[in-house]
């Protein structure tokens, strides 16, 4: 399988999608990751998990999503001494 | 003899035809999250699963559904692998008795053959790192132990914590990490953050069996989990001094991974399809940055499917929950015989008590809920007598269907906290309870017609052992 060109990031659409690694047997899959959403993915994955028409709607992240998610836990007031 | 390691153990689980080698070739992704997901779909007595031939990897090695049956649960506590659920659990239970057990510091720990630090830090360089569900944000370690201190009282060896958390893979070098707010952990993360300072975790993977089950048990704040494997084990754990952090690590592991949670850092994570048979995320959460990795030559990758139960995690969680429930109610209600808490890590939990007097098993059941567990799961409550089996699925629900009258013995109580993971919670981390008592009434409350129970016949047991012989005979 051949990787030609980046594509977008399947789940947000992002289009700043990086390289992390590259498998060990030469040529055979990459590892890749969208730094807006940190969603990463091998490019031997099935479609499902690695195309943005394909990717699950139930899944998609968008930008306002990433921004207004909830911080589990909380950061804590620091303490004053 | 307990298991110093995981290898070891894999070597027990193969003699005892309980570890399947997978050797076609096949795909990092889906075969082998599927393939551990189907293990938990072919019936009793599924076997651990072996991967070495994974597509565009040369030297993977991946052990998964290692605790997936009741065969390899009862096989890593040292029983015969035809033990039965609730005869692990009470052995488990005696076991417990033994507690505390003082660990073994051992030096040369093979995961000193090999080290990374610095620019060389890469996970992709030592772990065959894959995804399990298709909604999963990346590639988790879901099957790690995490040791963390607690940075008001670091050298209190009980406050010290080993626990499973979640970590997912977000770089070469980094993780994100799920503290949910009621574990050790994340008592630990709220000290330092506090003070505004960074905590430091030592990630360690593929343990000896027992590791597994004492890093997912909830035991008070200031038990020590290595203590407790001690007890479990029937000796000391043997445990190891980790080189950059000065941590408490198991001495078997595979891999140990140390470095920092980031202070008062949060980055989106997830989903990660859960225990709760639902996913959970994106939220934003913990980051840790890895500064070291230590492993042993050929290192084993351990790592567990979870999705829609029964999965590897059920067993793992089963008798693990079940016991320190157990112990706890016991502790000042001795009428208490059994709990089951295996449902969902014990969001439904199962108890036979005697009876001390009218009204005794609703006080049991309100207990169960105000354990340190209790508060963040145990949300419905089935409370039977002591001579039904809550173990037996068909005795509870006989015993619910006959001695239950609904509108007196079914409580709900509004508004109480338990994990935001539990899915029926609303808000998230808040829900309602409820206790059905399927007791029998005792006096002074004279509820309904129980006054003639329908025993077995005191010939039955030595006709049960007749048949036996009878079948076994033919
Ligand atoms: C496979 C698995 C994954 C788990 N993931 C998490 C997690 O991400 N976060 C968490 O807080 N607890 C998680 N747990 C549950 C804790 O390990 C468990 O409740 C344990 O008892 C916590 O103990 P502690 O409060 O003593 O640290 C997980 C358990 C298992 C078995
Ligand atoms: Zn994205």
């Amino acid at each position: 399988m051949s990787v030609p060109h980046t594509p977008d990031c399947p789940r947000c659409a992002g289009d700043a999608v990086t390289t992390v690694t590259t498998s060990p047997v030469p040529g055979v899959w990459e590892v890749l990751q969208c730094p807006r959403c940190l969603y990463m993915w091998r490019t031997t994955e099935p479609e499902r998990r690695t195309s943005r028409a394909a990717y699950p709607a139930l899944f998609r992240l968008t930008e306002e999503d990433i921004a207004s998610a909830s911080e589990v836990p909380a950061v804590p007031p620091l303490r004053t001494r | 003899m307990p298991y110093d390691d995981l290898r070891s153990f894999l070597d027990t689980l193969e003699k005892e035809g309980q570890l399947l080698r997978i050797t076609d070739e096949v795909l990092p992704e889906p075969d082998i999250a599927a393939a551990a997901n189907a293990a938990g779909r072919i019936g009793e007595g599924a076997p651990a699963l072996w991967f070495d031939r994974v597509k565009g990897f040369t030297d993977a090695r991946i052990a998964m559904n290692v605790h997936g049956s009741w065969r390899n649960h009862a096989l890593a506590l040292g029983l015969p692998k035809e033990t039965s659920p609730r005869e692990q659990v009470e052995e488990f239970a005696r076991r417990w008795d033994a507690f505390p057990v003082a660990p073994e510091r051992r030096a040369e720990a093979p995961w000193l053959e090999n080290t990374l630090t610095g620019d060389d830090v890469d996970l992709f360089r030592v772990l065959p790192l894959f995804r399990l569900n298709d909604g999963d944000g990346g590639f988790y370690l879901d099957k790690a132990a995490v040791v963390s201190r607690d940075p008001a009282d670091p050298d209190h060896f009980g406050k010290q914590n080993l626990g499973t958390y979640r970590l997912e893979v977000i770089g070469r070098d980094r993780l994100a990490l799920q503290p949910v707010p009621v574990h050790d952990i994340a008592q630990h993360l709220r000290t330092a953050e506090e003070n505004g300072e960074d905590l430091p975790v030592a990630i360690t993977l593929g343990n000896d069996p027992v590791v597994p089950i004492v890093a997912g048990m909830p035991l008070r704040y200031d038990q020590s989990e290595y203590e407790m494997a001690g007890a479990l084990r029937g000796a000391p754990m043997p445990i190891a001094t980790a080189p950059h952090t000065g941590l408490d690590v198991p001495w078997g592991a595979e891999v140990v991974i140390e470095g920092v949670v980031e202070s008062r850092k949060r980055q989106i994570e997830g989903p990660f399809g859960e225990f709760t048979g639902h996913y959970s995320g994106g939220r934003r959460m913990p980051v840790i940055r890895i500064e070291r990795i230590s492993y042993r030559t050929d290192p084993v990758f351990e790592s567990l499917y979870l999705g829609m139960p029964w999965t590897e995690c059920d067993y793992l969680v089963g008798p693990n929950t079940s016991v320190p429930l157990l112990k706890q109610l016991r502790a000042e209600f001795p009428e208490v015989r059994a709990v089951n808490a295996m449902y969902t890590h014990g969001l439904l939990v199962i108890i036979s008590t005697a009876k001390r007097y009218g009204g005794f098993a609703k006080a049991v059941g309100m207990r169960a809920m105000t354990t340190p567990h209790g508060l963040g799961y145990v949300s419905q409550v089935i409370l039977v007598d002591e001579d039904v089996d809550p173990f037996d699925l068909p005795q509870v629900m006989w015993a619910q269907s006959a001695k239950v009258n609904p509108r007196e013995d079914v409580v709900v109580i509004p508004n109480l906290s338990v994990v935001e993971l539990a899915p029926a919670s609303q808000p998230a981390g808040v829900t309602s309870k409820m206790i059905i008592d399927a007791t029998t009434p005792v006096g002074p409350d004279v509820r309904g017609n129980f006054g003639t129970p329908v025993k077995d016949l005191p010939e039955t047991a030595e006709w049960a052992a007749k048949l036996r012989t009878l079948l076994a005979g033919r």
